[in-house]
């Protein structure tokens, strides 16, 4: 085959590890050999990222319908982001699944699912995205249902049903799109035959709204949102941050590749579908943080907090600017980092303490201060108080919103974009104060910091130096942010 | 040099972290090195303020870059903040003897030392703005240090007009630096003038005032004020009083100065702001019955002269000299004055722990140190003649009646505004003799047995050496300020001026002339007869048989904060939650419950229709097969047959329709991938 064979390494090695995990009974054996996939994944990635842009040929279904990898810059910014957080994540899980059974199954189709998404990140076109795409849904199911309860196994069919729903409207828009298309491999400025597009607009517009509403279900984007604050509490702790922070990114992917890789900015700018896609966006942002504050379960409360901010995101891209885009892609970085810390510093303290519930932790600051510290970056992160992360990729957003051409809907964004951190502040930061400032009348004798745990403290506080490294620092993403954007305007 | 500069705003942060881990081994050395590093930050601002002016940028930190500049008007605040840190730094140590978690409250000292200098040596707004928010969230720890019940309810208070004000501002150099392109102090002005579309720009000027003007504790922003100040340690009150509303009136000045250079709008806006917040924060300091509250509202009055100045300066435009000069002095002033007053109601508190004035009422009799140290201050911020207060007051009096002249039409406005000045200035000498009078001359319902109390609480002398001498030099510096204005105080006007393109003054001010004294004169008259008429008598009703109390007329319910706001956000957030919930569930019911009754029931309409019709032409009863029960209660999922029972039933069925439909779908695929076709 072709030289490019380093693409499919990334890919392969962790379904075929997980496939292998999947029957390792043993725990100190399967835990070597997860982490030695995860180190052997990030080793590999390295020349995948430096085998260019070269594609993959996999297979012809038919005529016109093949599977082919390819690697761009997108790519390179989504598969590093998960790889590293992933990596992070395993340390975590293996203490936290300590609590859990089943663990090998549990482990497996993490693995698993690490492949599925390494494929979307690399897929060459829209078929490719979609298989990768079907198989993340299929095994990151059995993560949501993990606990075996009824709750679960709701949560796992909401989950399962939104997911297929959205996916069919994506192979929908596929099959639609065919005859427009001069190339089905993703390109900058998109694929669009002008010669057919000009004529049938109003069509291929509609066409993009029902594929961004598809892949928007994975993002949690109204009205396809009703799964994600249901599925991700379930889910074990570090699965629900993986879900959380980096599995809904992948619908962030599908739609980025529609949106400027086989549509176009240009083809899109300042039509109706685009202001359709940036009110849902809006809708859901407020939507998202306004039930947030309702939640008492600290882990819904973190899904809703969810489907709010990936609508950042979707807010970004849709703007169509590059500023708007840049803050796009660093709010999916910085949101990644965020709320991963979170869900873990959350599901550290599940392990420690059993407490779910925003009004129970009192005090849990004084017995578990990095946990909450960690929480407390998260949380400042994911408002956007300055100098973490979550600052630098709102003002970039709020800079792209201006940038564009759209009027008031501009302001009305900023607006929002406001509120929304004021309901995020709302939601996060009492928590953080009843964590450390319990009051003078609470009984502090009984507690005592507890030991550390070091396979758990590692990832939350790397997550945590993180937020507030690349916030001070926003030069070392960057240059791959701009490679994506300078690319595409 | 430049280096060093990044020392003054950093190393407070690295001391921060350092004292934290410093004090999990030894609480001795912790509070050596936090009164170490405070006293360093002096010097090092000391040393560097001889340098000129130095500037220091780090390009692409936080996205934007970040810049530094120190000299004229950010020298003296950033003096404000390092001596009212060493200072308070010094009371701590007398202050925190017995109290908990005090390395959680040296860290974020610290810390918040070094955000107020990022803002206060700040050369762009995007580097005000992210040292603001640090500020904060720092700041909020120690407002809540006690975590008492009222001091959370204080901090939430504080956090939440923070938080709100921080994303207003926000907002508003989001637009500012969309339209200017750039939010360097230095290039704002010229920028703003190229700028056509002036709404836009006013729009983003307001919203990045809000944050300001709210940290400040203008009108009608200044809730978290009266309530968060008193919430904290004394120490840290001092400073929040002192330097922290500070950067709310550094960001004022920045817009003030830049993009609002000269105009007069802007000028008439933050008059009457000025004007509401000077007077408003004066009647709640008569009306106080508790120290500290007294003095928190005090700061709210005295922030409403400084933005009086402020105004005065946009609106005088190219006459500015003595409205500068009054806004420096006074700024100065009022920080001195507060960081020496609050830290000395603590030295009260730790002997009576209380602030109510009936319980500390006649403690300092016999004491005159304290009298001394307190009633300097107290005096000086009153504006009477010979004390430093009296010569910003003067200059801002002053630059008030000079654009009476100037205003035309508008000077009936000015007319008032001079005597709310005179007003509020009159009511700052009522609160300050109600405060001097019964600390220090009143006698207390049981004189002897309180004392004995108080001297239970704290056994020795009631207040320590360093203090007692950092205080008192405080206090000494104000009267030589006053004594001799235009050697000592003129200086520092001229060195902050350039910052407000500040006029040099055509001539030197004859701060003791008549007009003037006359003018400090009124004011003081008005608030001696304030005391005498309204103070010693509805404030302190009279009962034959008992001691005469303070009482506070102000009624529960007349408070701003939990009448107006709290219960405004409460049915906001009702409001979005009722529509979030609308929102989330409405399409799913949409779906899945009303879309599929219509069917039903338009169905069923449908098919009652086509029975009268069927009835009609036919004459017989219309039997619909299969009938809608019998799709009800289908359980091998529709049947088309009439008798299903058969052997064959199900080959007339829905669902074995359905399969040969999905075999015939399978080969298809199969034929596909295997490119048969």
């Amino acid at each position: 085959m072709q030289s490019n064979i380093w693409l499919l390494l990334p890919v392969l090695l962790p379904i075929l590890g997980g496939l292998a995990v999947l029957h390792l009974h043993e725990r100190s054996r399967r835990r070597f050999i997860v982490i030695a996939l995860m180190v052997a994944q990030l080793v590999l990635l390295i020349p995948a990222f430096q085998a260019g842009g070269e594609e993959l040929h996999l297979l012809e279904l038919a005529a016109g319908i093949r599977l082919v990898l390819r690697l761009d810059d997108l790519g390179r910014l989504f598969s590093g982001l998960v790889c590293i957080i992933w990596f992070l994540v395993t340390f975590f899980a293996e203490q936290y699944m300590d609590h859990e059974e089943r663990r090998e199954r549990f482990f497996g189709f993490y693995l698993i699912t690490l492949g599925a998404m390494m494929g979307i990140c690399f897929a060459g076109n829209l078929v490719t995205l979609y298989m990768f795409y079907e198989m993340m849904t299929l095994c990151s199911f059995p993560l949501v249902l993990h606990s075996g309860t009824r709750e679960s196994f709701a949560a796992a069919w909401r989950y399962l049903a939104f997911s297929v729903t959205g996916a069919a409207l994506g192979l929908m828009g596929l099959f639609l799109l065919q005859g427009y298309c001069s190339t089905d491999l993703f390109t900058l400025g998109g694929v669009l035959d002008p010669a057919v597009a000009g004529g049938n607009k109003p069509f291929l517009l509609t066409v993009f709204l029902i594929m961004a509403v598809g892949f928007g279900a994975k993002a949690g984007m109204f009205p396809l949102h009703a799964w994600l604050p249901v599925a991700h509490p379930v889910a074990p702790g570090p699965a629900s941050a993986v879900l959380s922070g980096l599995i809904t990114k992948m619908g962030i992917c599908a739609i980025l590749r529609v949106t400027y890789y086989l549509y176009g900015w240009e083809f899109l700018s300042g039509t109706w579908v685009q202001k359709a896609a940036l009110v849902l966006a809006l809708l859901t942002i407020l939507m998202g943080s306004t039930l947030a504050l309702r939640e008492d379960v600290m882990k819904k409360r973190l899904a809703w907090s969810t489907v709010s901010q990936v609508s950042y995101v979707i807010f970004g891209i849709m703007l169509l600017t590059p500023t708007g885009l840049e803050g796009a892609l660093f709010q999916v970085v910085f949101h990644a980092i965020a709320k991963n810390a979170l869900f873990l510093s959350v599901a550290a303290i599940i392990y420690r303490t059993g407490l779910t519930r925003a009004s129970e932790l009192q005090g849990i600051g004084i017995t578990n201060p990095v946990c909450m510290w960690c929480f407390t970056i998260g949380a400042l992160s994911l408002i956007g108080i300055p100098p973490t992360g979550g600052f630098f990729a709102k003002w970039k957003l709020a800079q792209g919103a201006l940038d564009s051409t759209l009027g008031p809907l501009a302001y009305v964004g900023i607006a929002i974009l406001m509120i929304s951190a004021l309901l995020t502040a709302g939601y996060l930061l009492p928590v953080v104060i009843n964590a450390f400032f319990p009051g003078d009348w609470f009984d502090r004798s009984a507690l005592q910091p507890q030991k550390p745990l070091w396979l758990i403290w590692v990832p939350l506080l790397v997550l945590a130096a993180a937020a507030v490294v690349l916030g001070i620092f926003p030069t070392l993403v960057s240059p791959l942010v701009e490679g994506v954007v300078y690319a595409l305007f | 040099m430049s280096a060093l500069l990044a020392v003054l705003v950093f190393g407070p942060f690295v001391c921060g972290i350092c004292s934290y881990l410093l004090g999990r081994y030894s609480k001795e050395m912790r509070n050596g090195f936090v009164l170490l590093s405070t006293a360093a930050e002096l010097g090092l601002l000391l040393y560097l303020s001889g340098e000129g002016s130095i500037t220091l940028s780090f390009p692409d930190v936080c996205g934007l870059g970040i810049g530094f500049e120190l000299g004229g008007f950010h020298t003296v605040l950033a003096f404000l903040a390092a001596s009212g840190w060493f200072t308070a730094s010094v009371l701590s140590m007398e202050y925190f003897v017995h109290v908990k978690r005090r390395n959680r409250y040296y860290m974020f000292w610290l810390l918040t030392l070094g955000a107020t200098m990022g803002i206060f040596l700040s050369a762009d707004l995007y580097t005000t703005f992210i040292f603001f928010e640090m500020m904060s969230f720092t700041s909020y720890v120690f407002v809540v240090q006690t975590e008492e019940r009222a001091a959370l309810r204080a901090g939430g208070t504080y956090l939440a007009v923070a938080v709100i004000g921080g994303l207003v501002t926000l907002s508003g150099i989001f637009i500012l630096y969309h339209q200017l392109g750039t939010v360097q102090i230095s290039e704002m002005a010229s920028a703003a003038e190229a700028v056509g579309n002036k709404t836009v720009l006013w729009t983003g000027g307001i919203l990045t005032l809000v944050g300001f003007a709210s940290k400040a504790g203008a009108f009608p922003l200044h809730i978290w004020l009266p309530t968060a100040h008193p919430a904290a340690p004394a120490p840290a009150s001092g400073v929040l009083s002192g330097v922290i509303t500070k950067t709310g009136i550094y960001g004022v000045s920045i817009l003030s100065v830049t993009i609002f250079l000269h105009n007069s709008t802007w000028g008439m806006m933050l008059a009457v702001i000025g004007g509401i917040t000077m007077i408003l924060g004066a009647v709640l300091g008569v009306l106080s019955i508790d120290l500290k509250r007294t003095l928190a509202c005090s700061s709210v009055s005295q922030i409403g002269f400084i933005l009086t100045g402020i105004s005065m300066q946009c609106l005088l435009g190219h006459h500015n000299a003595l409205a500068v000069a009054g806004t420096i002095l006074h700024i100065v002033n009022h920080s001195l004055i507060k960081m020496v007053l609050f830290p000395a109601a603590g030295v009260i508190h730790l002997s009576t722990e209380s602030f109510d004035l009936n319980d500390i009422r006649g403690f300092g009799r016999g004491k005159p140190l304290l009298a001394v140290i307190m009633g300097v201050p107290m005096l000086s911020l009153a504006g009477v003649p010979l004390l430093s207060g009296y010569v910003s007051k003067t200059l801002l009096h002053e630059s008030i009646v000079e654009y009476i002249e100037m205003a035309g039409a508008s000077a009936w406005f000015f007319h008032c505004l001079e005597w709310v000045f005179l007003i509020s200035g009159g009511l700052t000498l009522c609160y300050m003799l109600k405060l001097f009078f019964c600390i220090f001359v009143e006698e207390n319902i049981a004189q002897k047995d309180m004392e004995k109390h108080w001297k239970l609480n704290r056994p020795g002398a009631f207040i320590a050496k360093a203090s007692a001498v950092v205080l008192l030099a405080y206090a000494v510096c104000m009267p030589l300020l006053g004594a001799m204005p235009t050697k000592m105080m003129d200086p520092i006007a001229a060195f902050g001026r350039g910052f407000f393109h500040g006029e040099v003054p055509e001539h030197a001010v004859e701060y003791f002339s008549l007009t003037n004294l006359l003018g400090a004169g009124i004011s003081l008259s008005i608030g001696i007869l304030v005391y005498i008429f309204l103070v010693c008598t509805m404030l302190r009703p009279w009962h034959a048989d008992q001691d005469q109390l303070y009482i506070n007329p102000i009624p529960a319910w007349l408070d701003l904060e939990f009448s107006v706001y709290r219960p405004l956000l409460t049915v906001l957030a009702e409001i979005l939650l009722l529509l979030a919930t609308v929102v989330d569930r409405f399409f799913a019911r949409l779906l899945f419950g009303f879309v599929p009754k219509c069917i039903f029931f338009i169905k069923r309409f449908l098919m009652e229709w086509w029975a009268q019709v069927y009835y009609l032409f036919m004459r017989e009863t219309y039997i619909p097969r299969p009938s809608l029960e019998e799709f009800g209660d289908d359980e091998h999922f529709a049947f088309y047959a009439n008798h299903p029972t058969g052997q064959k039933g199900i080959m007339h069925s829905f669902g074995f329709g359905l399969l040969i439909a999905g075999i015939g779908l399978g080969i298809v695929l199969l034929c596909i991938l295997l490119d048969i076709i």
